[in-house]
């Protein structure tokens, strides 16, 4: 029944995930001005800190994600269809889930974190001598389809004479009434109200309001960044992260809470949920970011792996330090070898589907004993 | 050479970049247009280059468009804009200003200031 199921999803275009391909370089070298960095420390100590970008820190922050298949090809609401049911041998199924896999990766592409863009001003011409022209402004666009939205020329003649360039806002809904994109409003809508937003996570929605914040917004504006501040702070205060496990957002929110120094609440989820390798990924992703730290420095001078890696993180960084002292010993005290396995082991079943007590990771079944 | 065959086709006739009225009642709407000359104002066209809404919107804004690509093509094929659209481009900063602009303007603040003199005289004239 759960392969017919999988099947079933598979066949299904999942266009309610309304995946937005932002490329990185177009955003970083097309950008008309120079978007500073925000690891304002990085000049100063002359190490070079990790950025979300990275193919390392992606790599880790992918694998942290995880793959539920079940929980990507969710049943979204549309019109109703009678489904469709194929009949398929072994191979063909197993050829079928790793498609589906593929499909999975894509639509769990994360949305990049960019540094919040600067206010635009600047300043073009001052005709004071066309005061009093008009009592209107004129904002003038070049509609030429070939130029990335970013290059767009956008200039304002205020009625003081004044010709200016155009500030972020007015460029956003400008490129909106000239290039529509689907699902976008010339207005934000009134979800992103904090009342409203308020009451959406209190249902626990943050996916579907992170989606459509995604298509609203571009990714460095404030409001982008507000709305997901919000929603990350109400899952870090519940502690509620299974919300976003297997969704494209569990990579921004990992981000955010690690170059906050907030990682215990997340730690102890994933110990509780026998996500030992993920646990392990995440210490690995908070050295990376913050090389100057005593837990990385510490690391670096043992070459800690595994447990030795939980233990020095406890012992400097964490608050809750005694929960994670306590689950280490726990695993020491099974007696199994904690097996590292190299990235390509499967990262995306859970704990629910270890049958023996050393399952497909080497990770003990805590329920077990 | 092909742009300046095309021009040939009409004898006498020269390519213009002007507006092209439409909309609706109490609603004009222009659509920036390189069209031939001896053409009906709202026909056929070559190619359209932009738009202009004369009527402002809720910020308070009138939208024009402009394609600079294909309106720097036109002109080095030797198309003649017209004023109202030599304006428009004046005050985008494509163009130089227009003269008919900075007059019109010295003009407005000129009525303006005898409007508000005006409006002085008979406010002091209704005291006494």
């Amino acid at each position: 029944m759960a392969a017919l199921r999988v099947a079933r999803g598979l066949f299904r275009s999942c266009r309610g995930v309304q995946s937005v391909d932002y490329d990185a370089r177009a955003l970083f070298l097309g950008a008309r001005r120079p978007v500073c960095t925000s690891s304002s420390d990085d000049s100063a100590d002359g190490v070079r800190k990790a950025q979300f970008a990275d193919a390392e820190v992606q790599e880790i922050l992918t694998r942290i994600t995880g793959l539920d298949l079940e929980r990507v090809f969710k049943p979204i609401k549309r019109e109703l269809k009678p489904p469709k049911y194929k009949l398929m041998t072994d191979a063909q199924l197993e050829e079928a889930v790793l498609r589906a896999r593929e499909q999975a990766g894509k639509l769990l592409k994360m949305p990049l974190v960019v540094p919040e863009r600067q206010p635009i001003d600047d300043v073009l011409a001052e005709d004071t001598i066309l005061e009093g022209m008009d009592t209107a402004k004129h904002v003038f666009t070049d509609i030429t389809f070939s130029t990335p939205h970013r290059e767009r020329f956008i200039v304002v003649r205020e009625p003081s004479g004044m010709l200016r360039k155009a500030t972020w806002e007015e460029r956003d809904r400008l490129i909106q009434v000239y290039f529509p994109k689907e699902g976008r409003k010339l207005t934000a809508p009134p979800i992103f109200n904090e009342e409203n937003l308020k009451v959406m996570f209190r249902q626990d929605r943050h996916e579907e309001v992170l989606n459509h914040c995604l298509v609203q917004f571009e990714p460095d504006s404030a409001d982008f960044k507000k709305v997901h501040t919000l929603a990350f702070e109400h899952l870090e205060q519940e502690a509620k992260y299974e919300v976003l496990r297997s969704t494209r957002f569990f990579g921004p929110l990992v981000w955010y809470l690690v170059t906050r120094r907030r990682v215990d609440g997340l730690l102890t989820d994933m110990l509780q949920r026998d996500r030992l390798q993920d646990a392990l990924s995440l210490v690995r992703l908070f050295n990376l970011v913050h090389p100057q730290s005593d837990c990385a420095l510490q690391a670096v001078q043992q070459q800690a792996t595994g447990l030795d890696l939980l233990k020095i993180f406890a012992d400097c960084e964490s608050q809750k330090s005694g929960f994670i002292k306590l689950a280490l010993q726990t695993y020491e005290h099974s007696g199994t070898d904690i097996v590292l396995t190299a990235p390509q082991s499967k990262p995306g079943i859970s704990a629910q589907h270890l049958q023996t007590t050393h399952g497909e990771l080497g990770i003990p079944d805590y329920r077990s004993f | 050479w092909l742009p300046s065959l095309l021009l040939k086709k009409y004898h006498g006739g020269h390519v213009v970049i002007r507006m092209a009225l439409g909309g609706a009642t109490n609603r004009p709407f222009y659509r920036i247009v390189a069209a031939y000359n001896k053409r009906s104002r709202d026909g056929k066209c070559i190619e359209q280059l932009g738009s202009y809404d004369p009527l402002p919107n809720i910020y308070n804004e009138k939208l024009v468009g402009f394609n600079y690509d294909r309106i720097k093509y036109w002109m080095g094929c030797g198309a003649h804009p017209t004023k109202p659209v030599a304006k428009l481009l004046g005050l985008a900063g494509f163009f130089p200003l227009h003269p008919m602009t900075v007059t019109e303007a010295e003009r407005r603040r000129k009525a303006a200031l005898t409007e508000s003199k005006a409006e002085n005289l008979s406010i002091v004239t209704l005291c006494l």
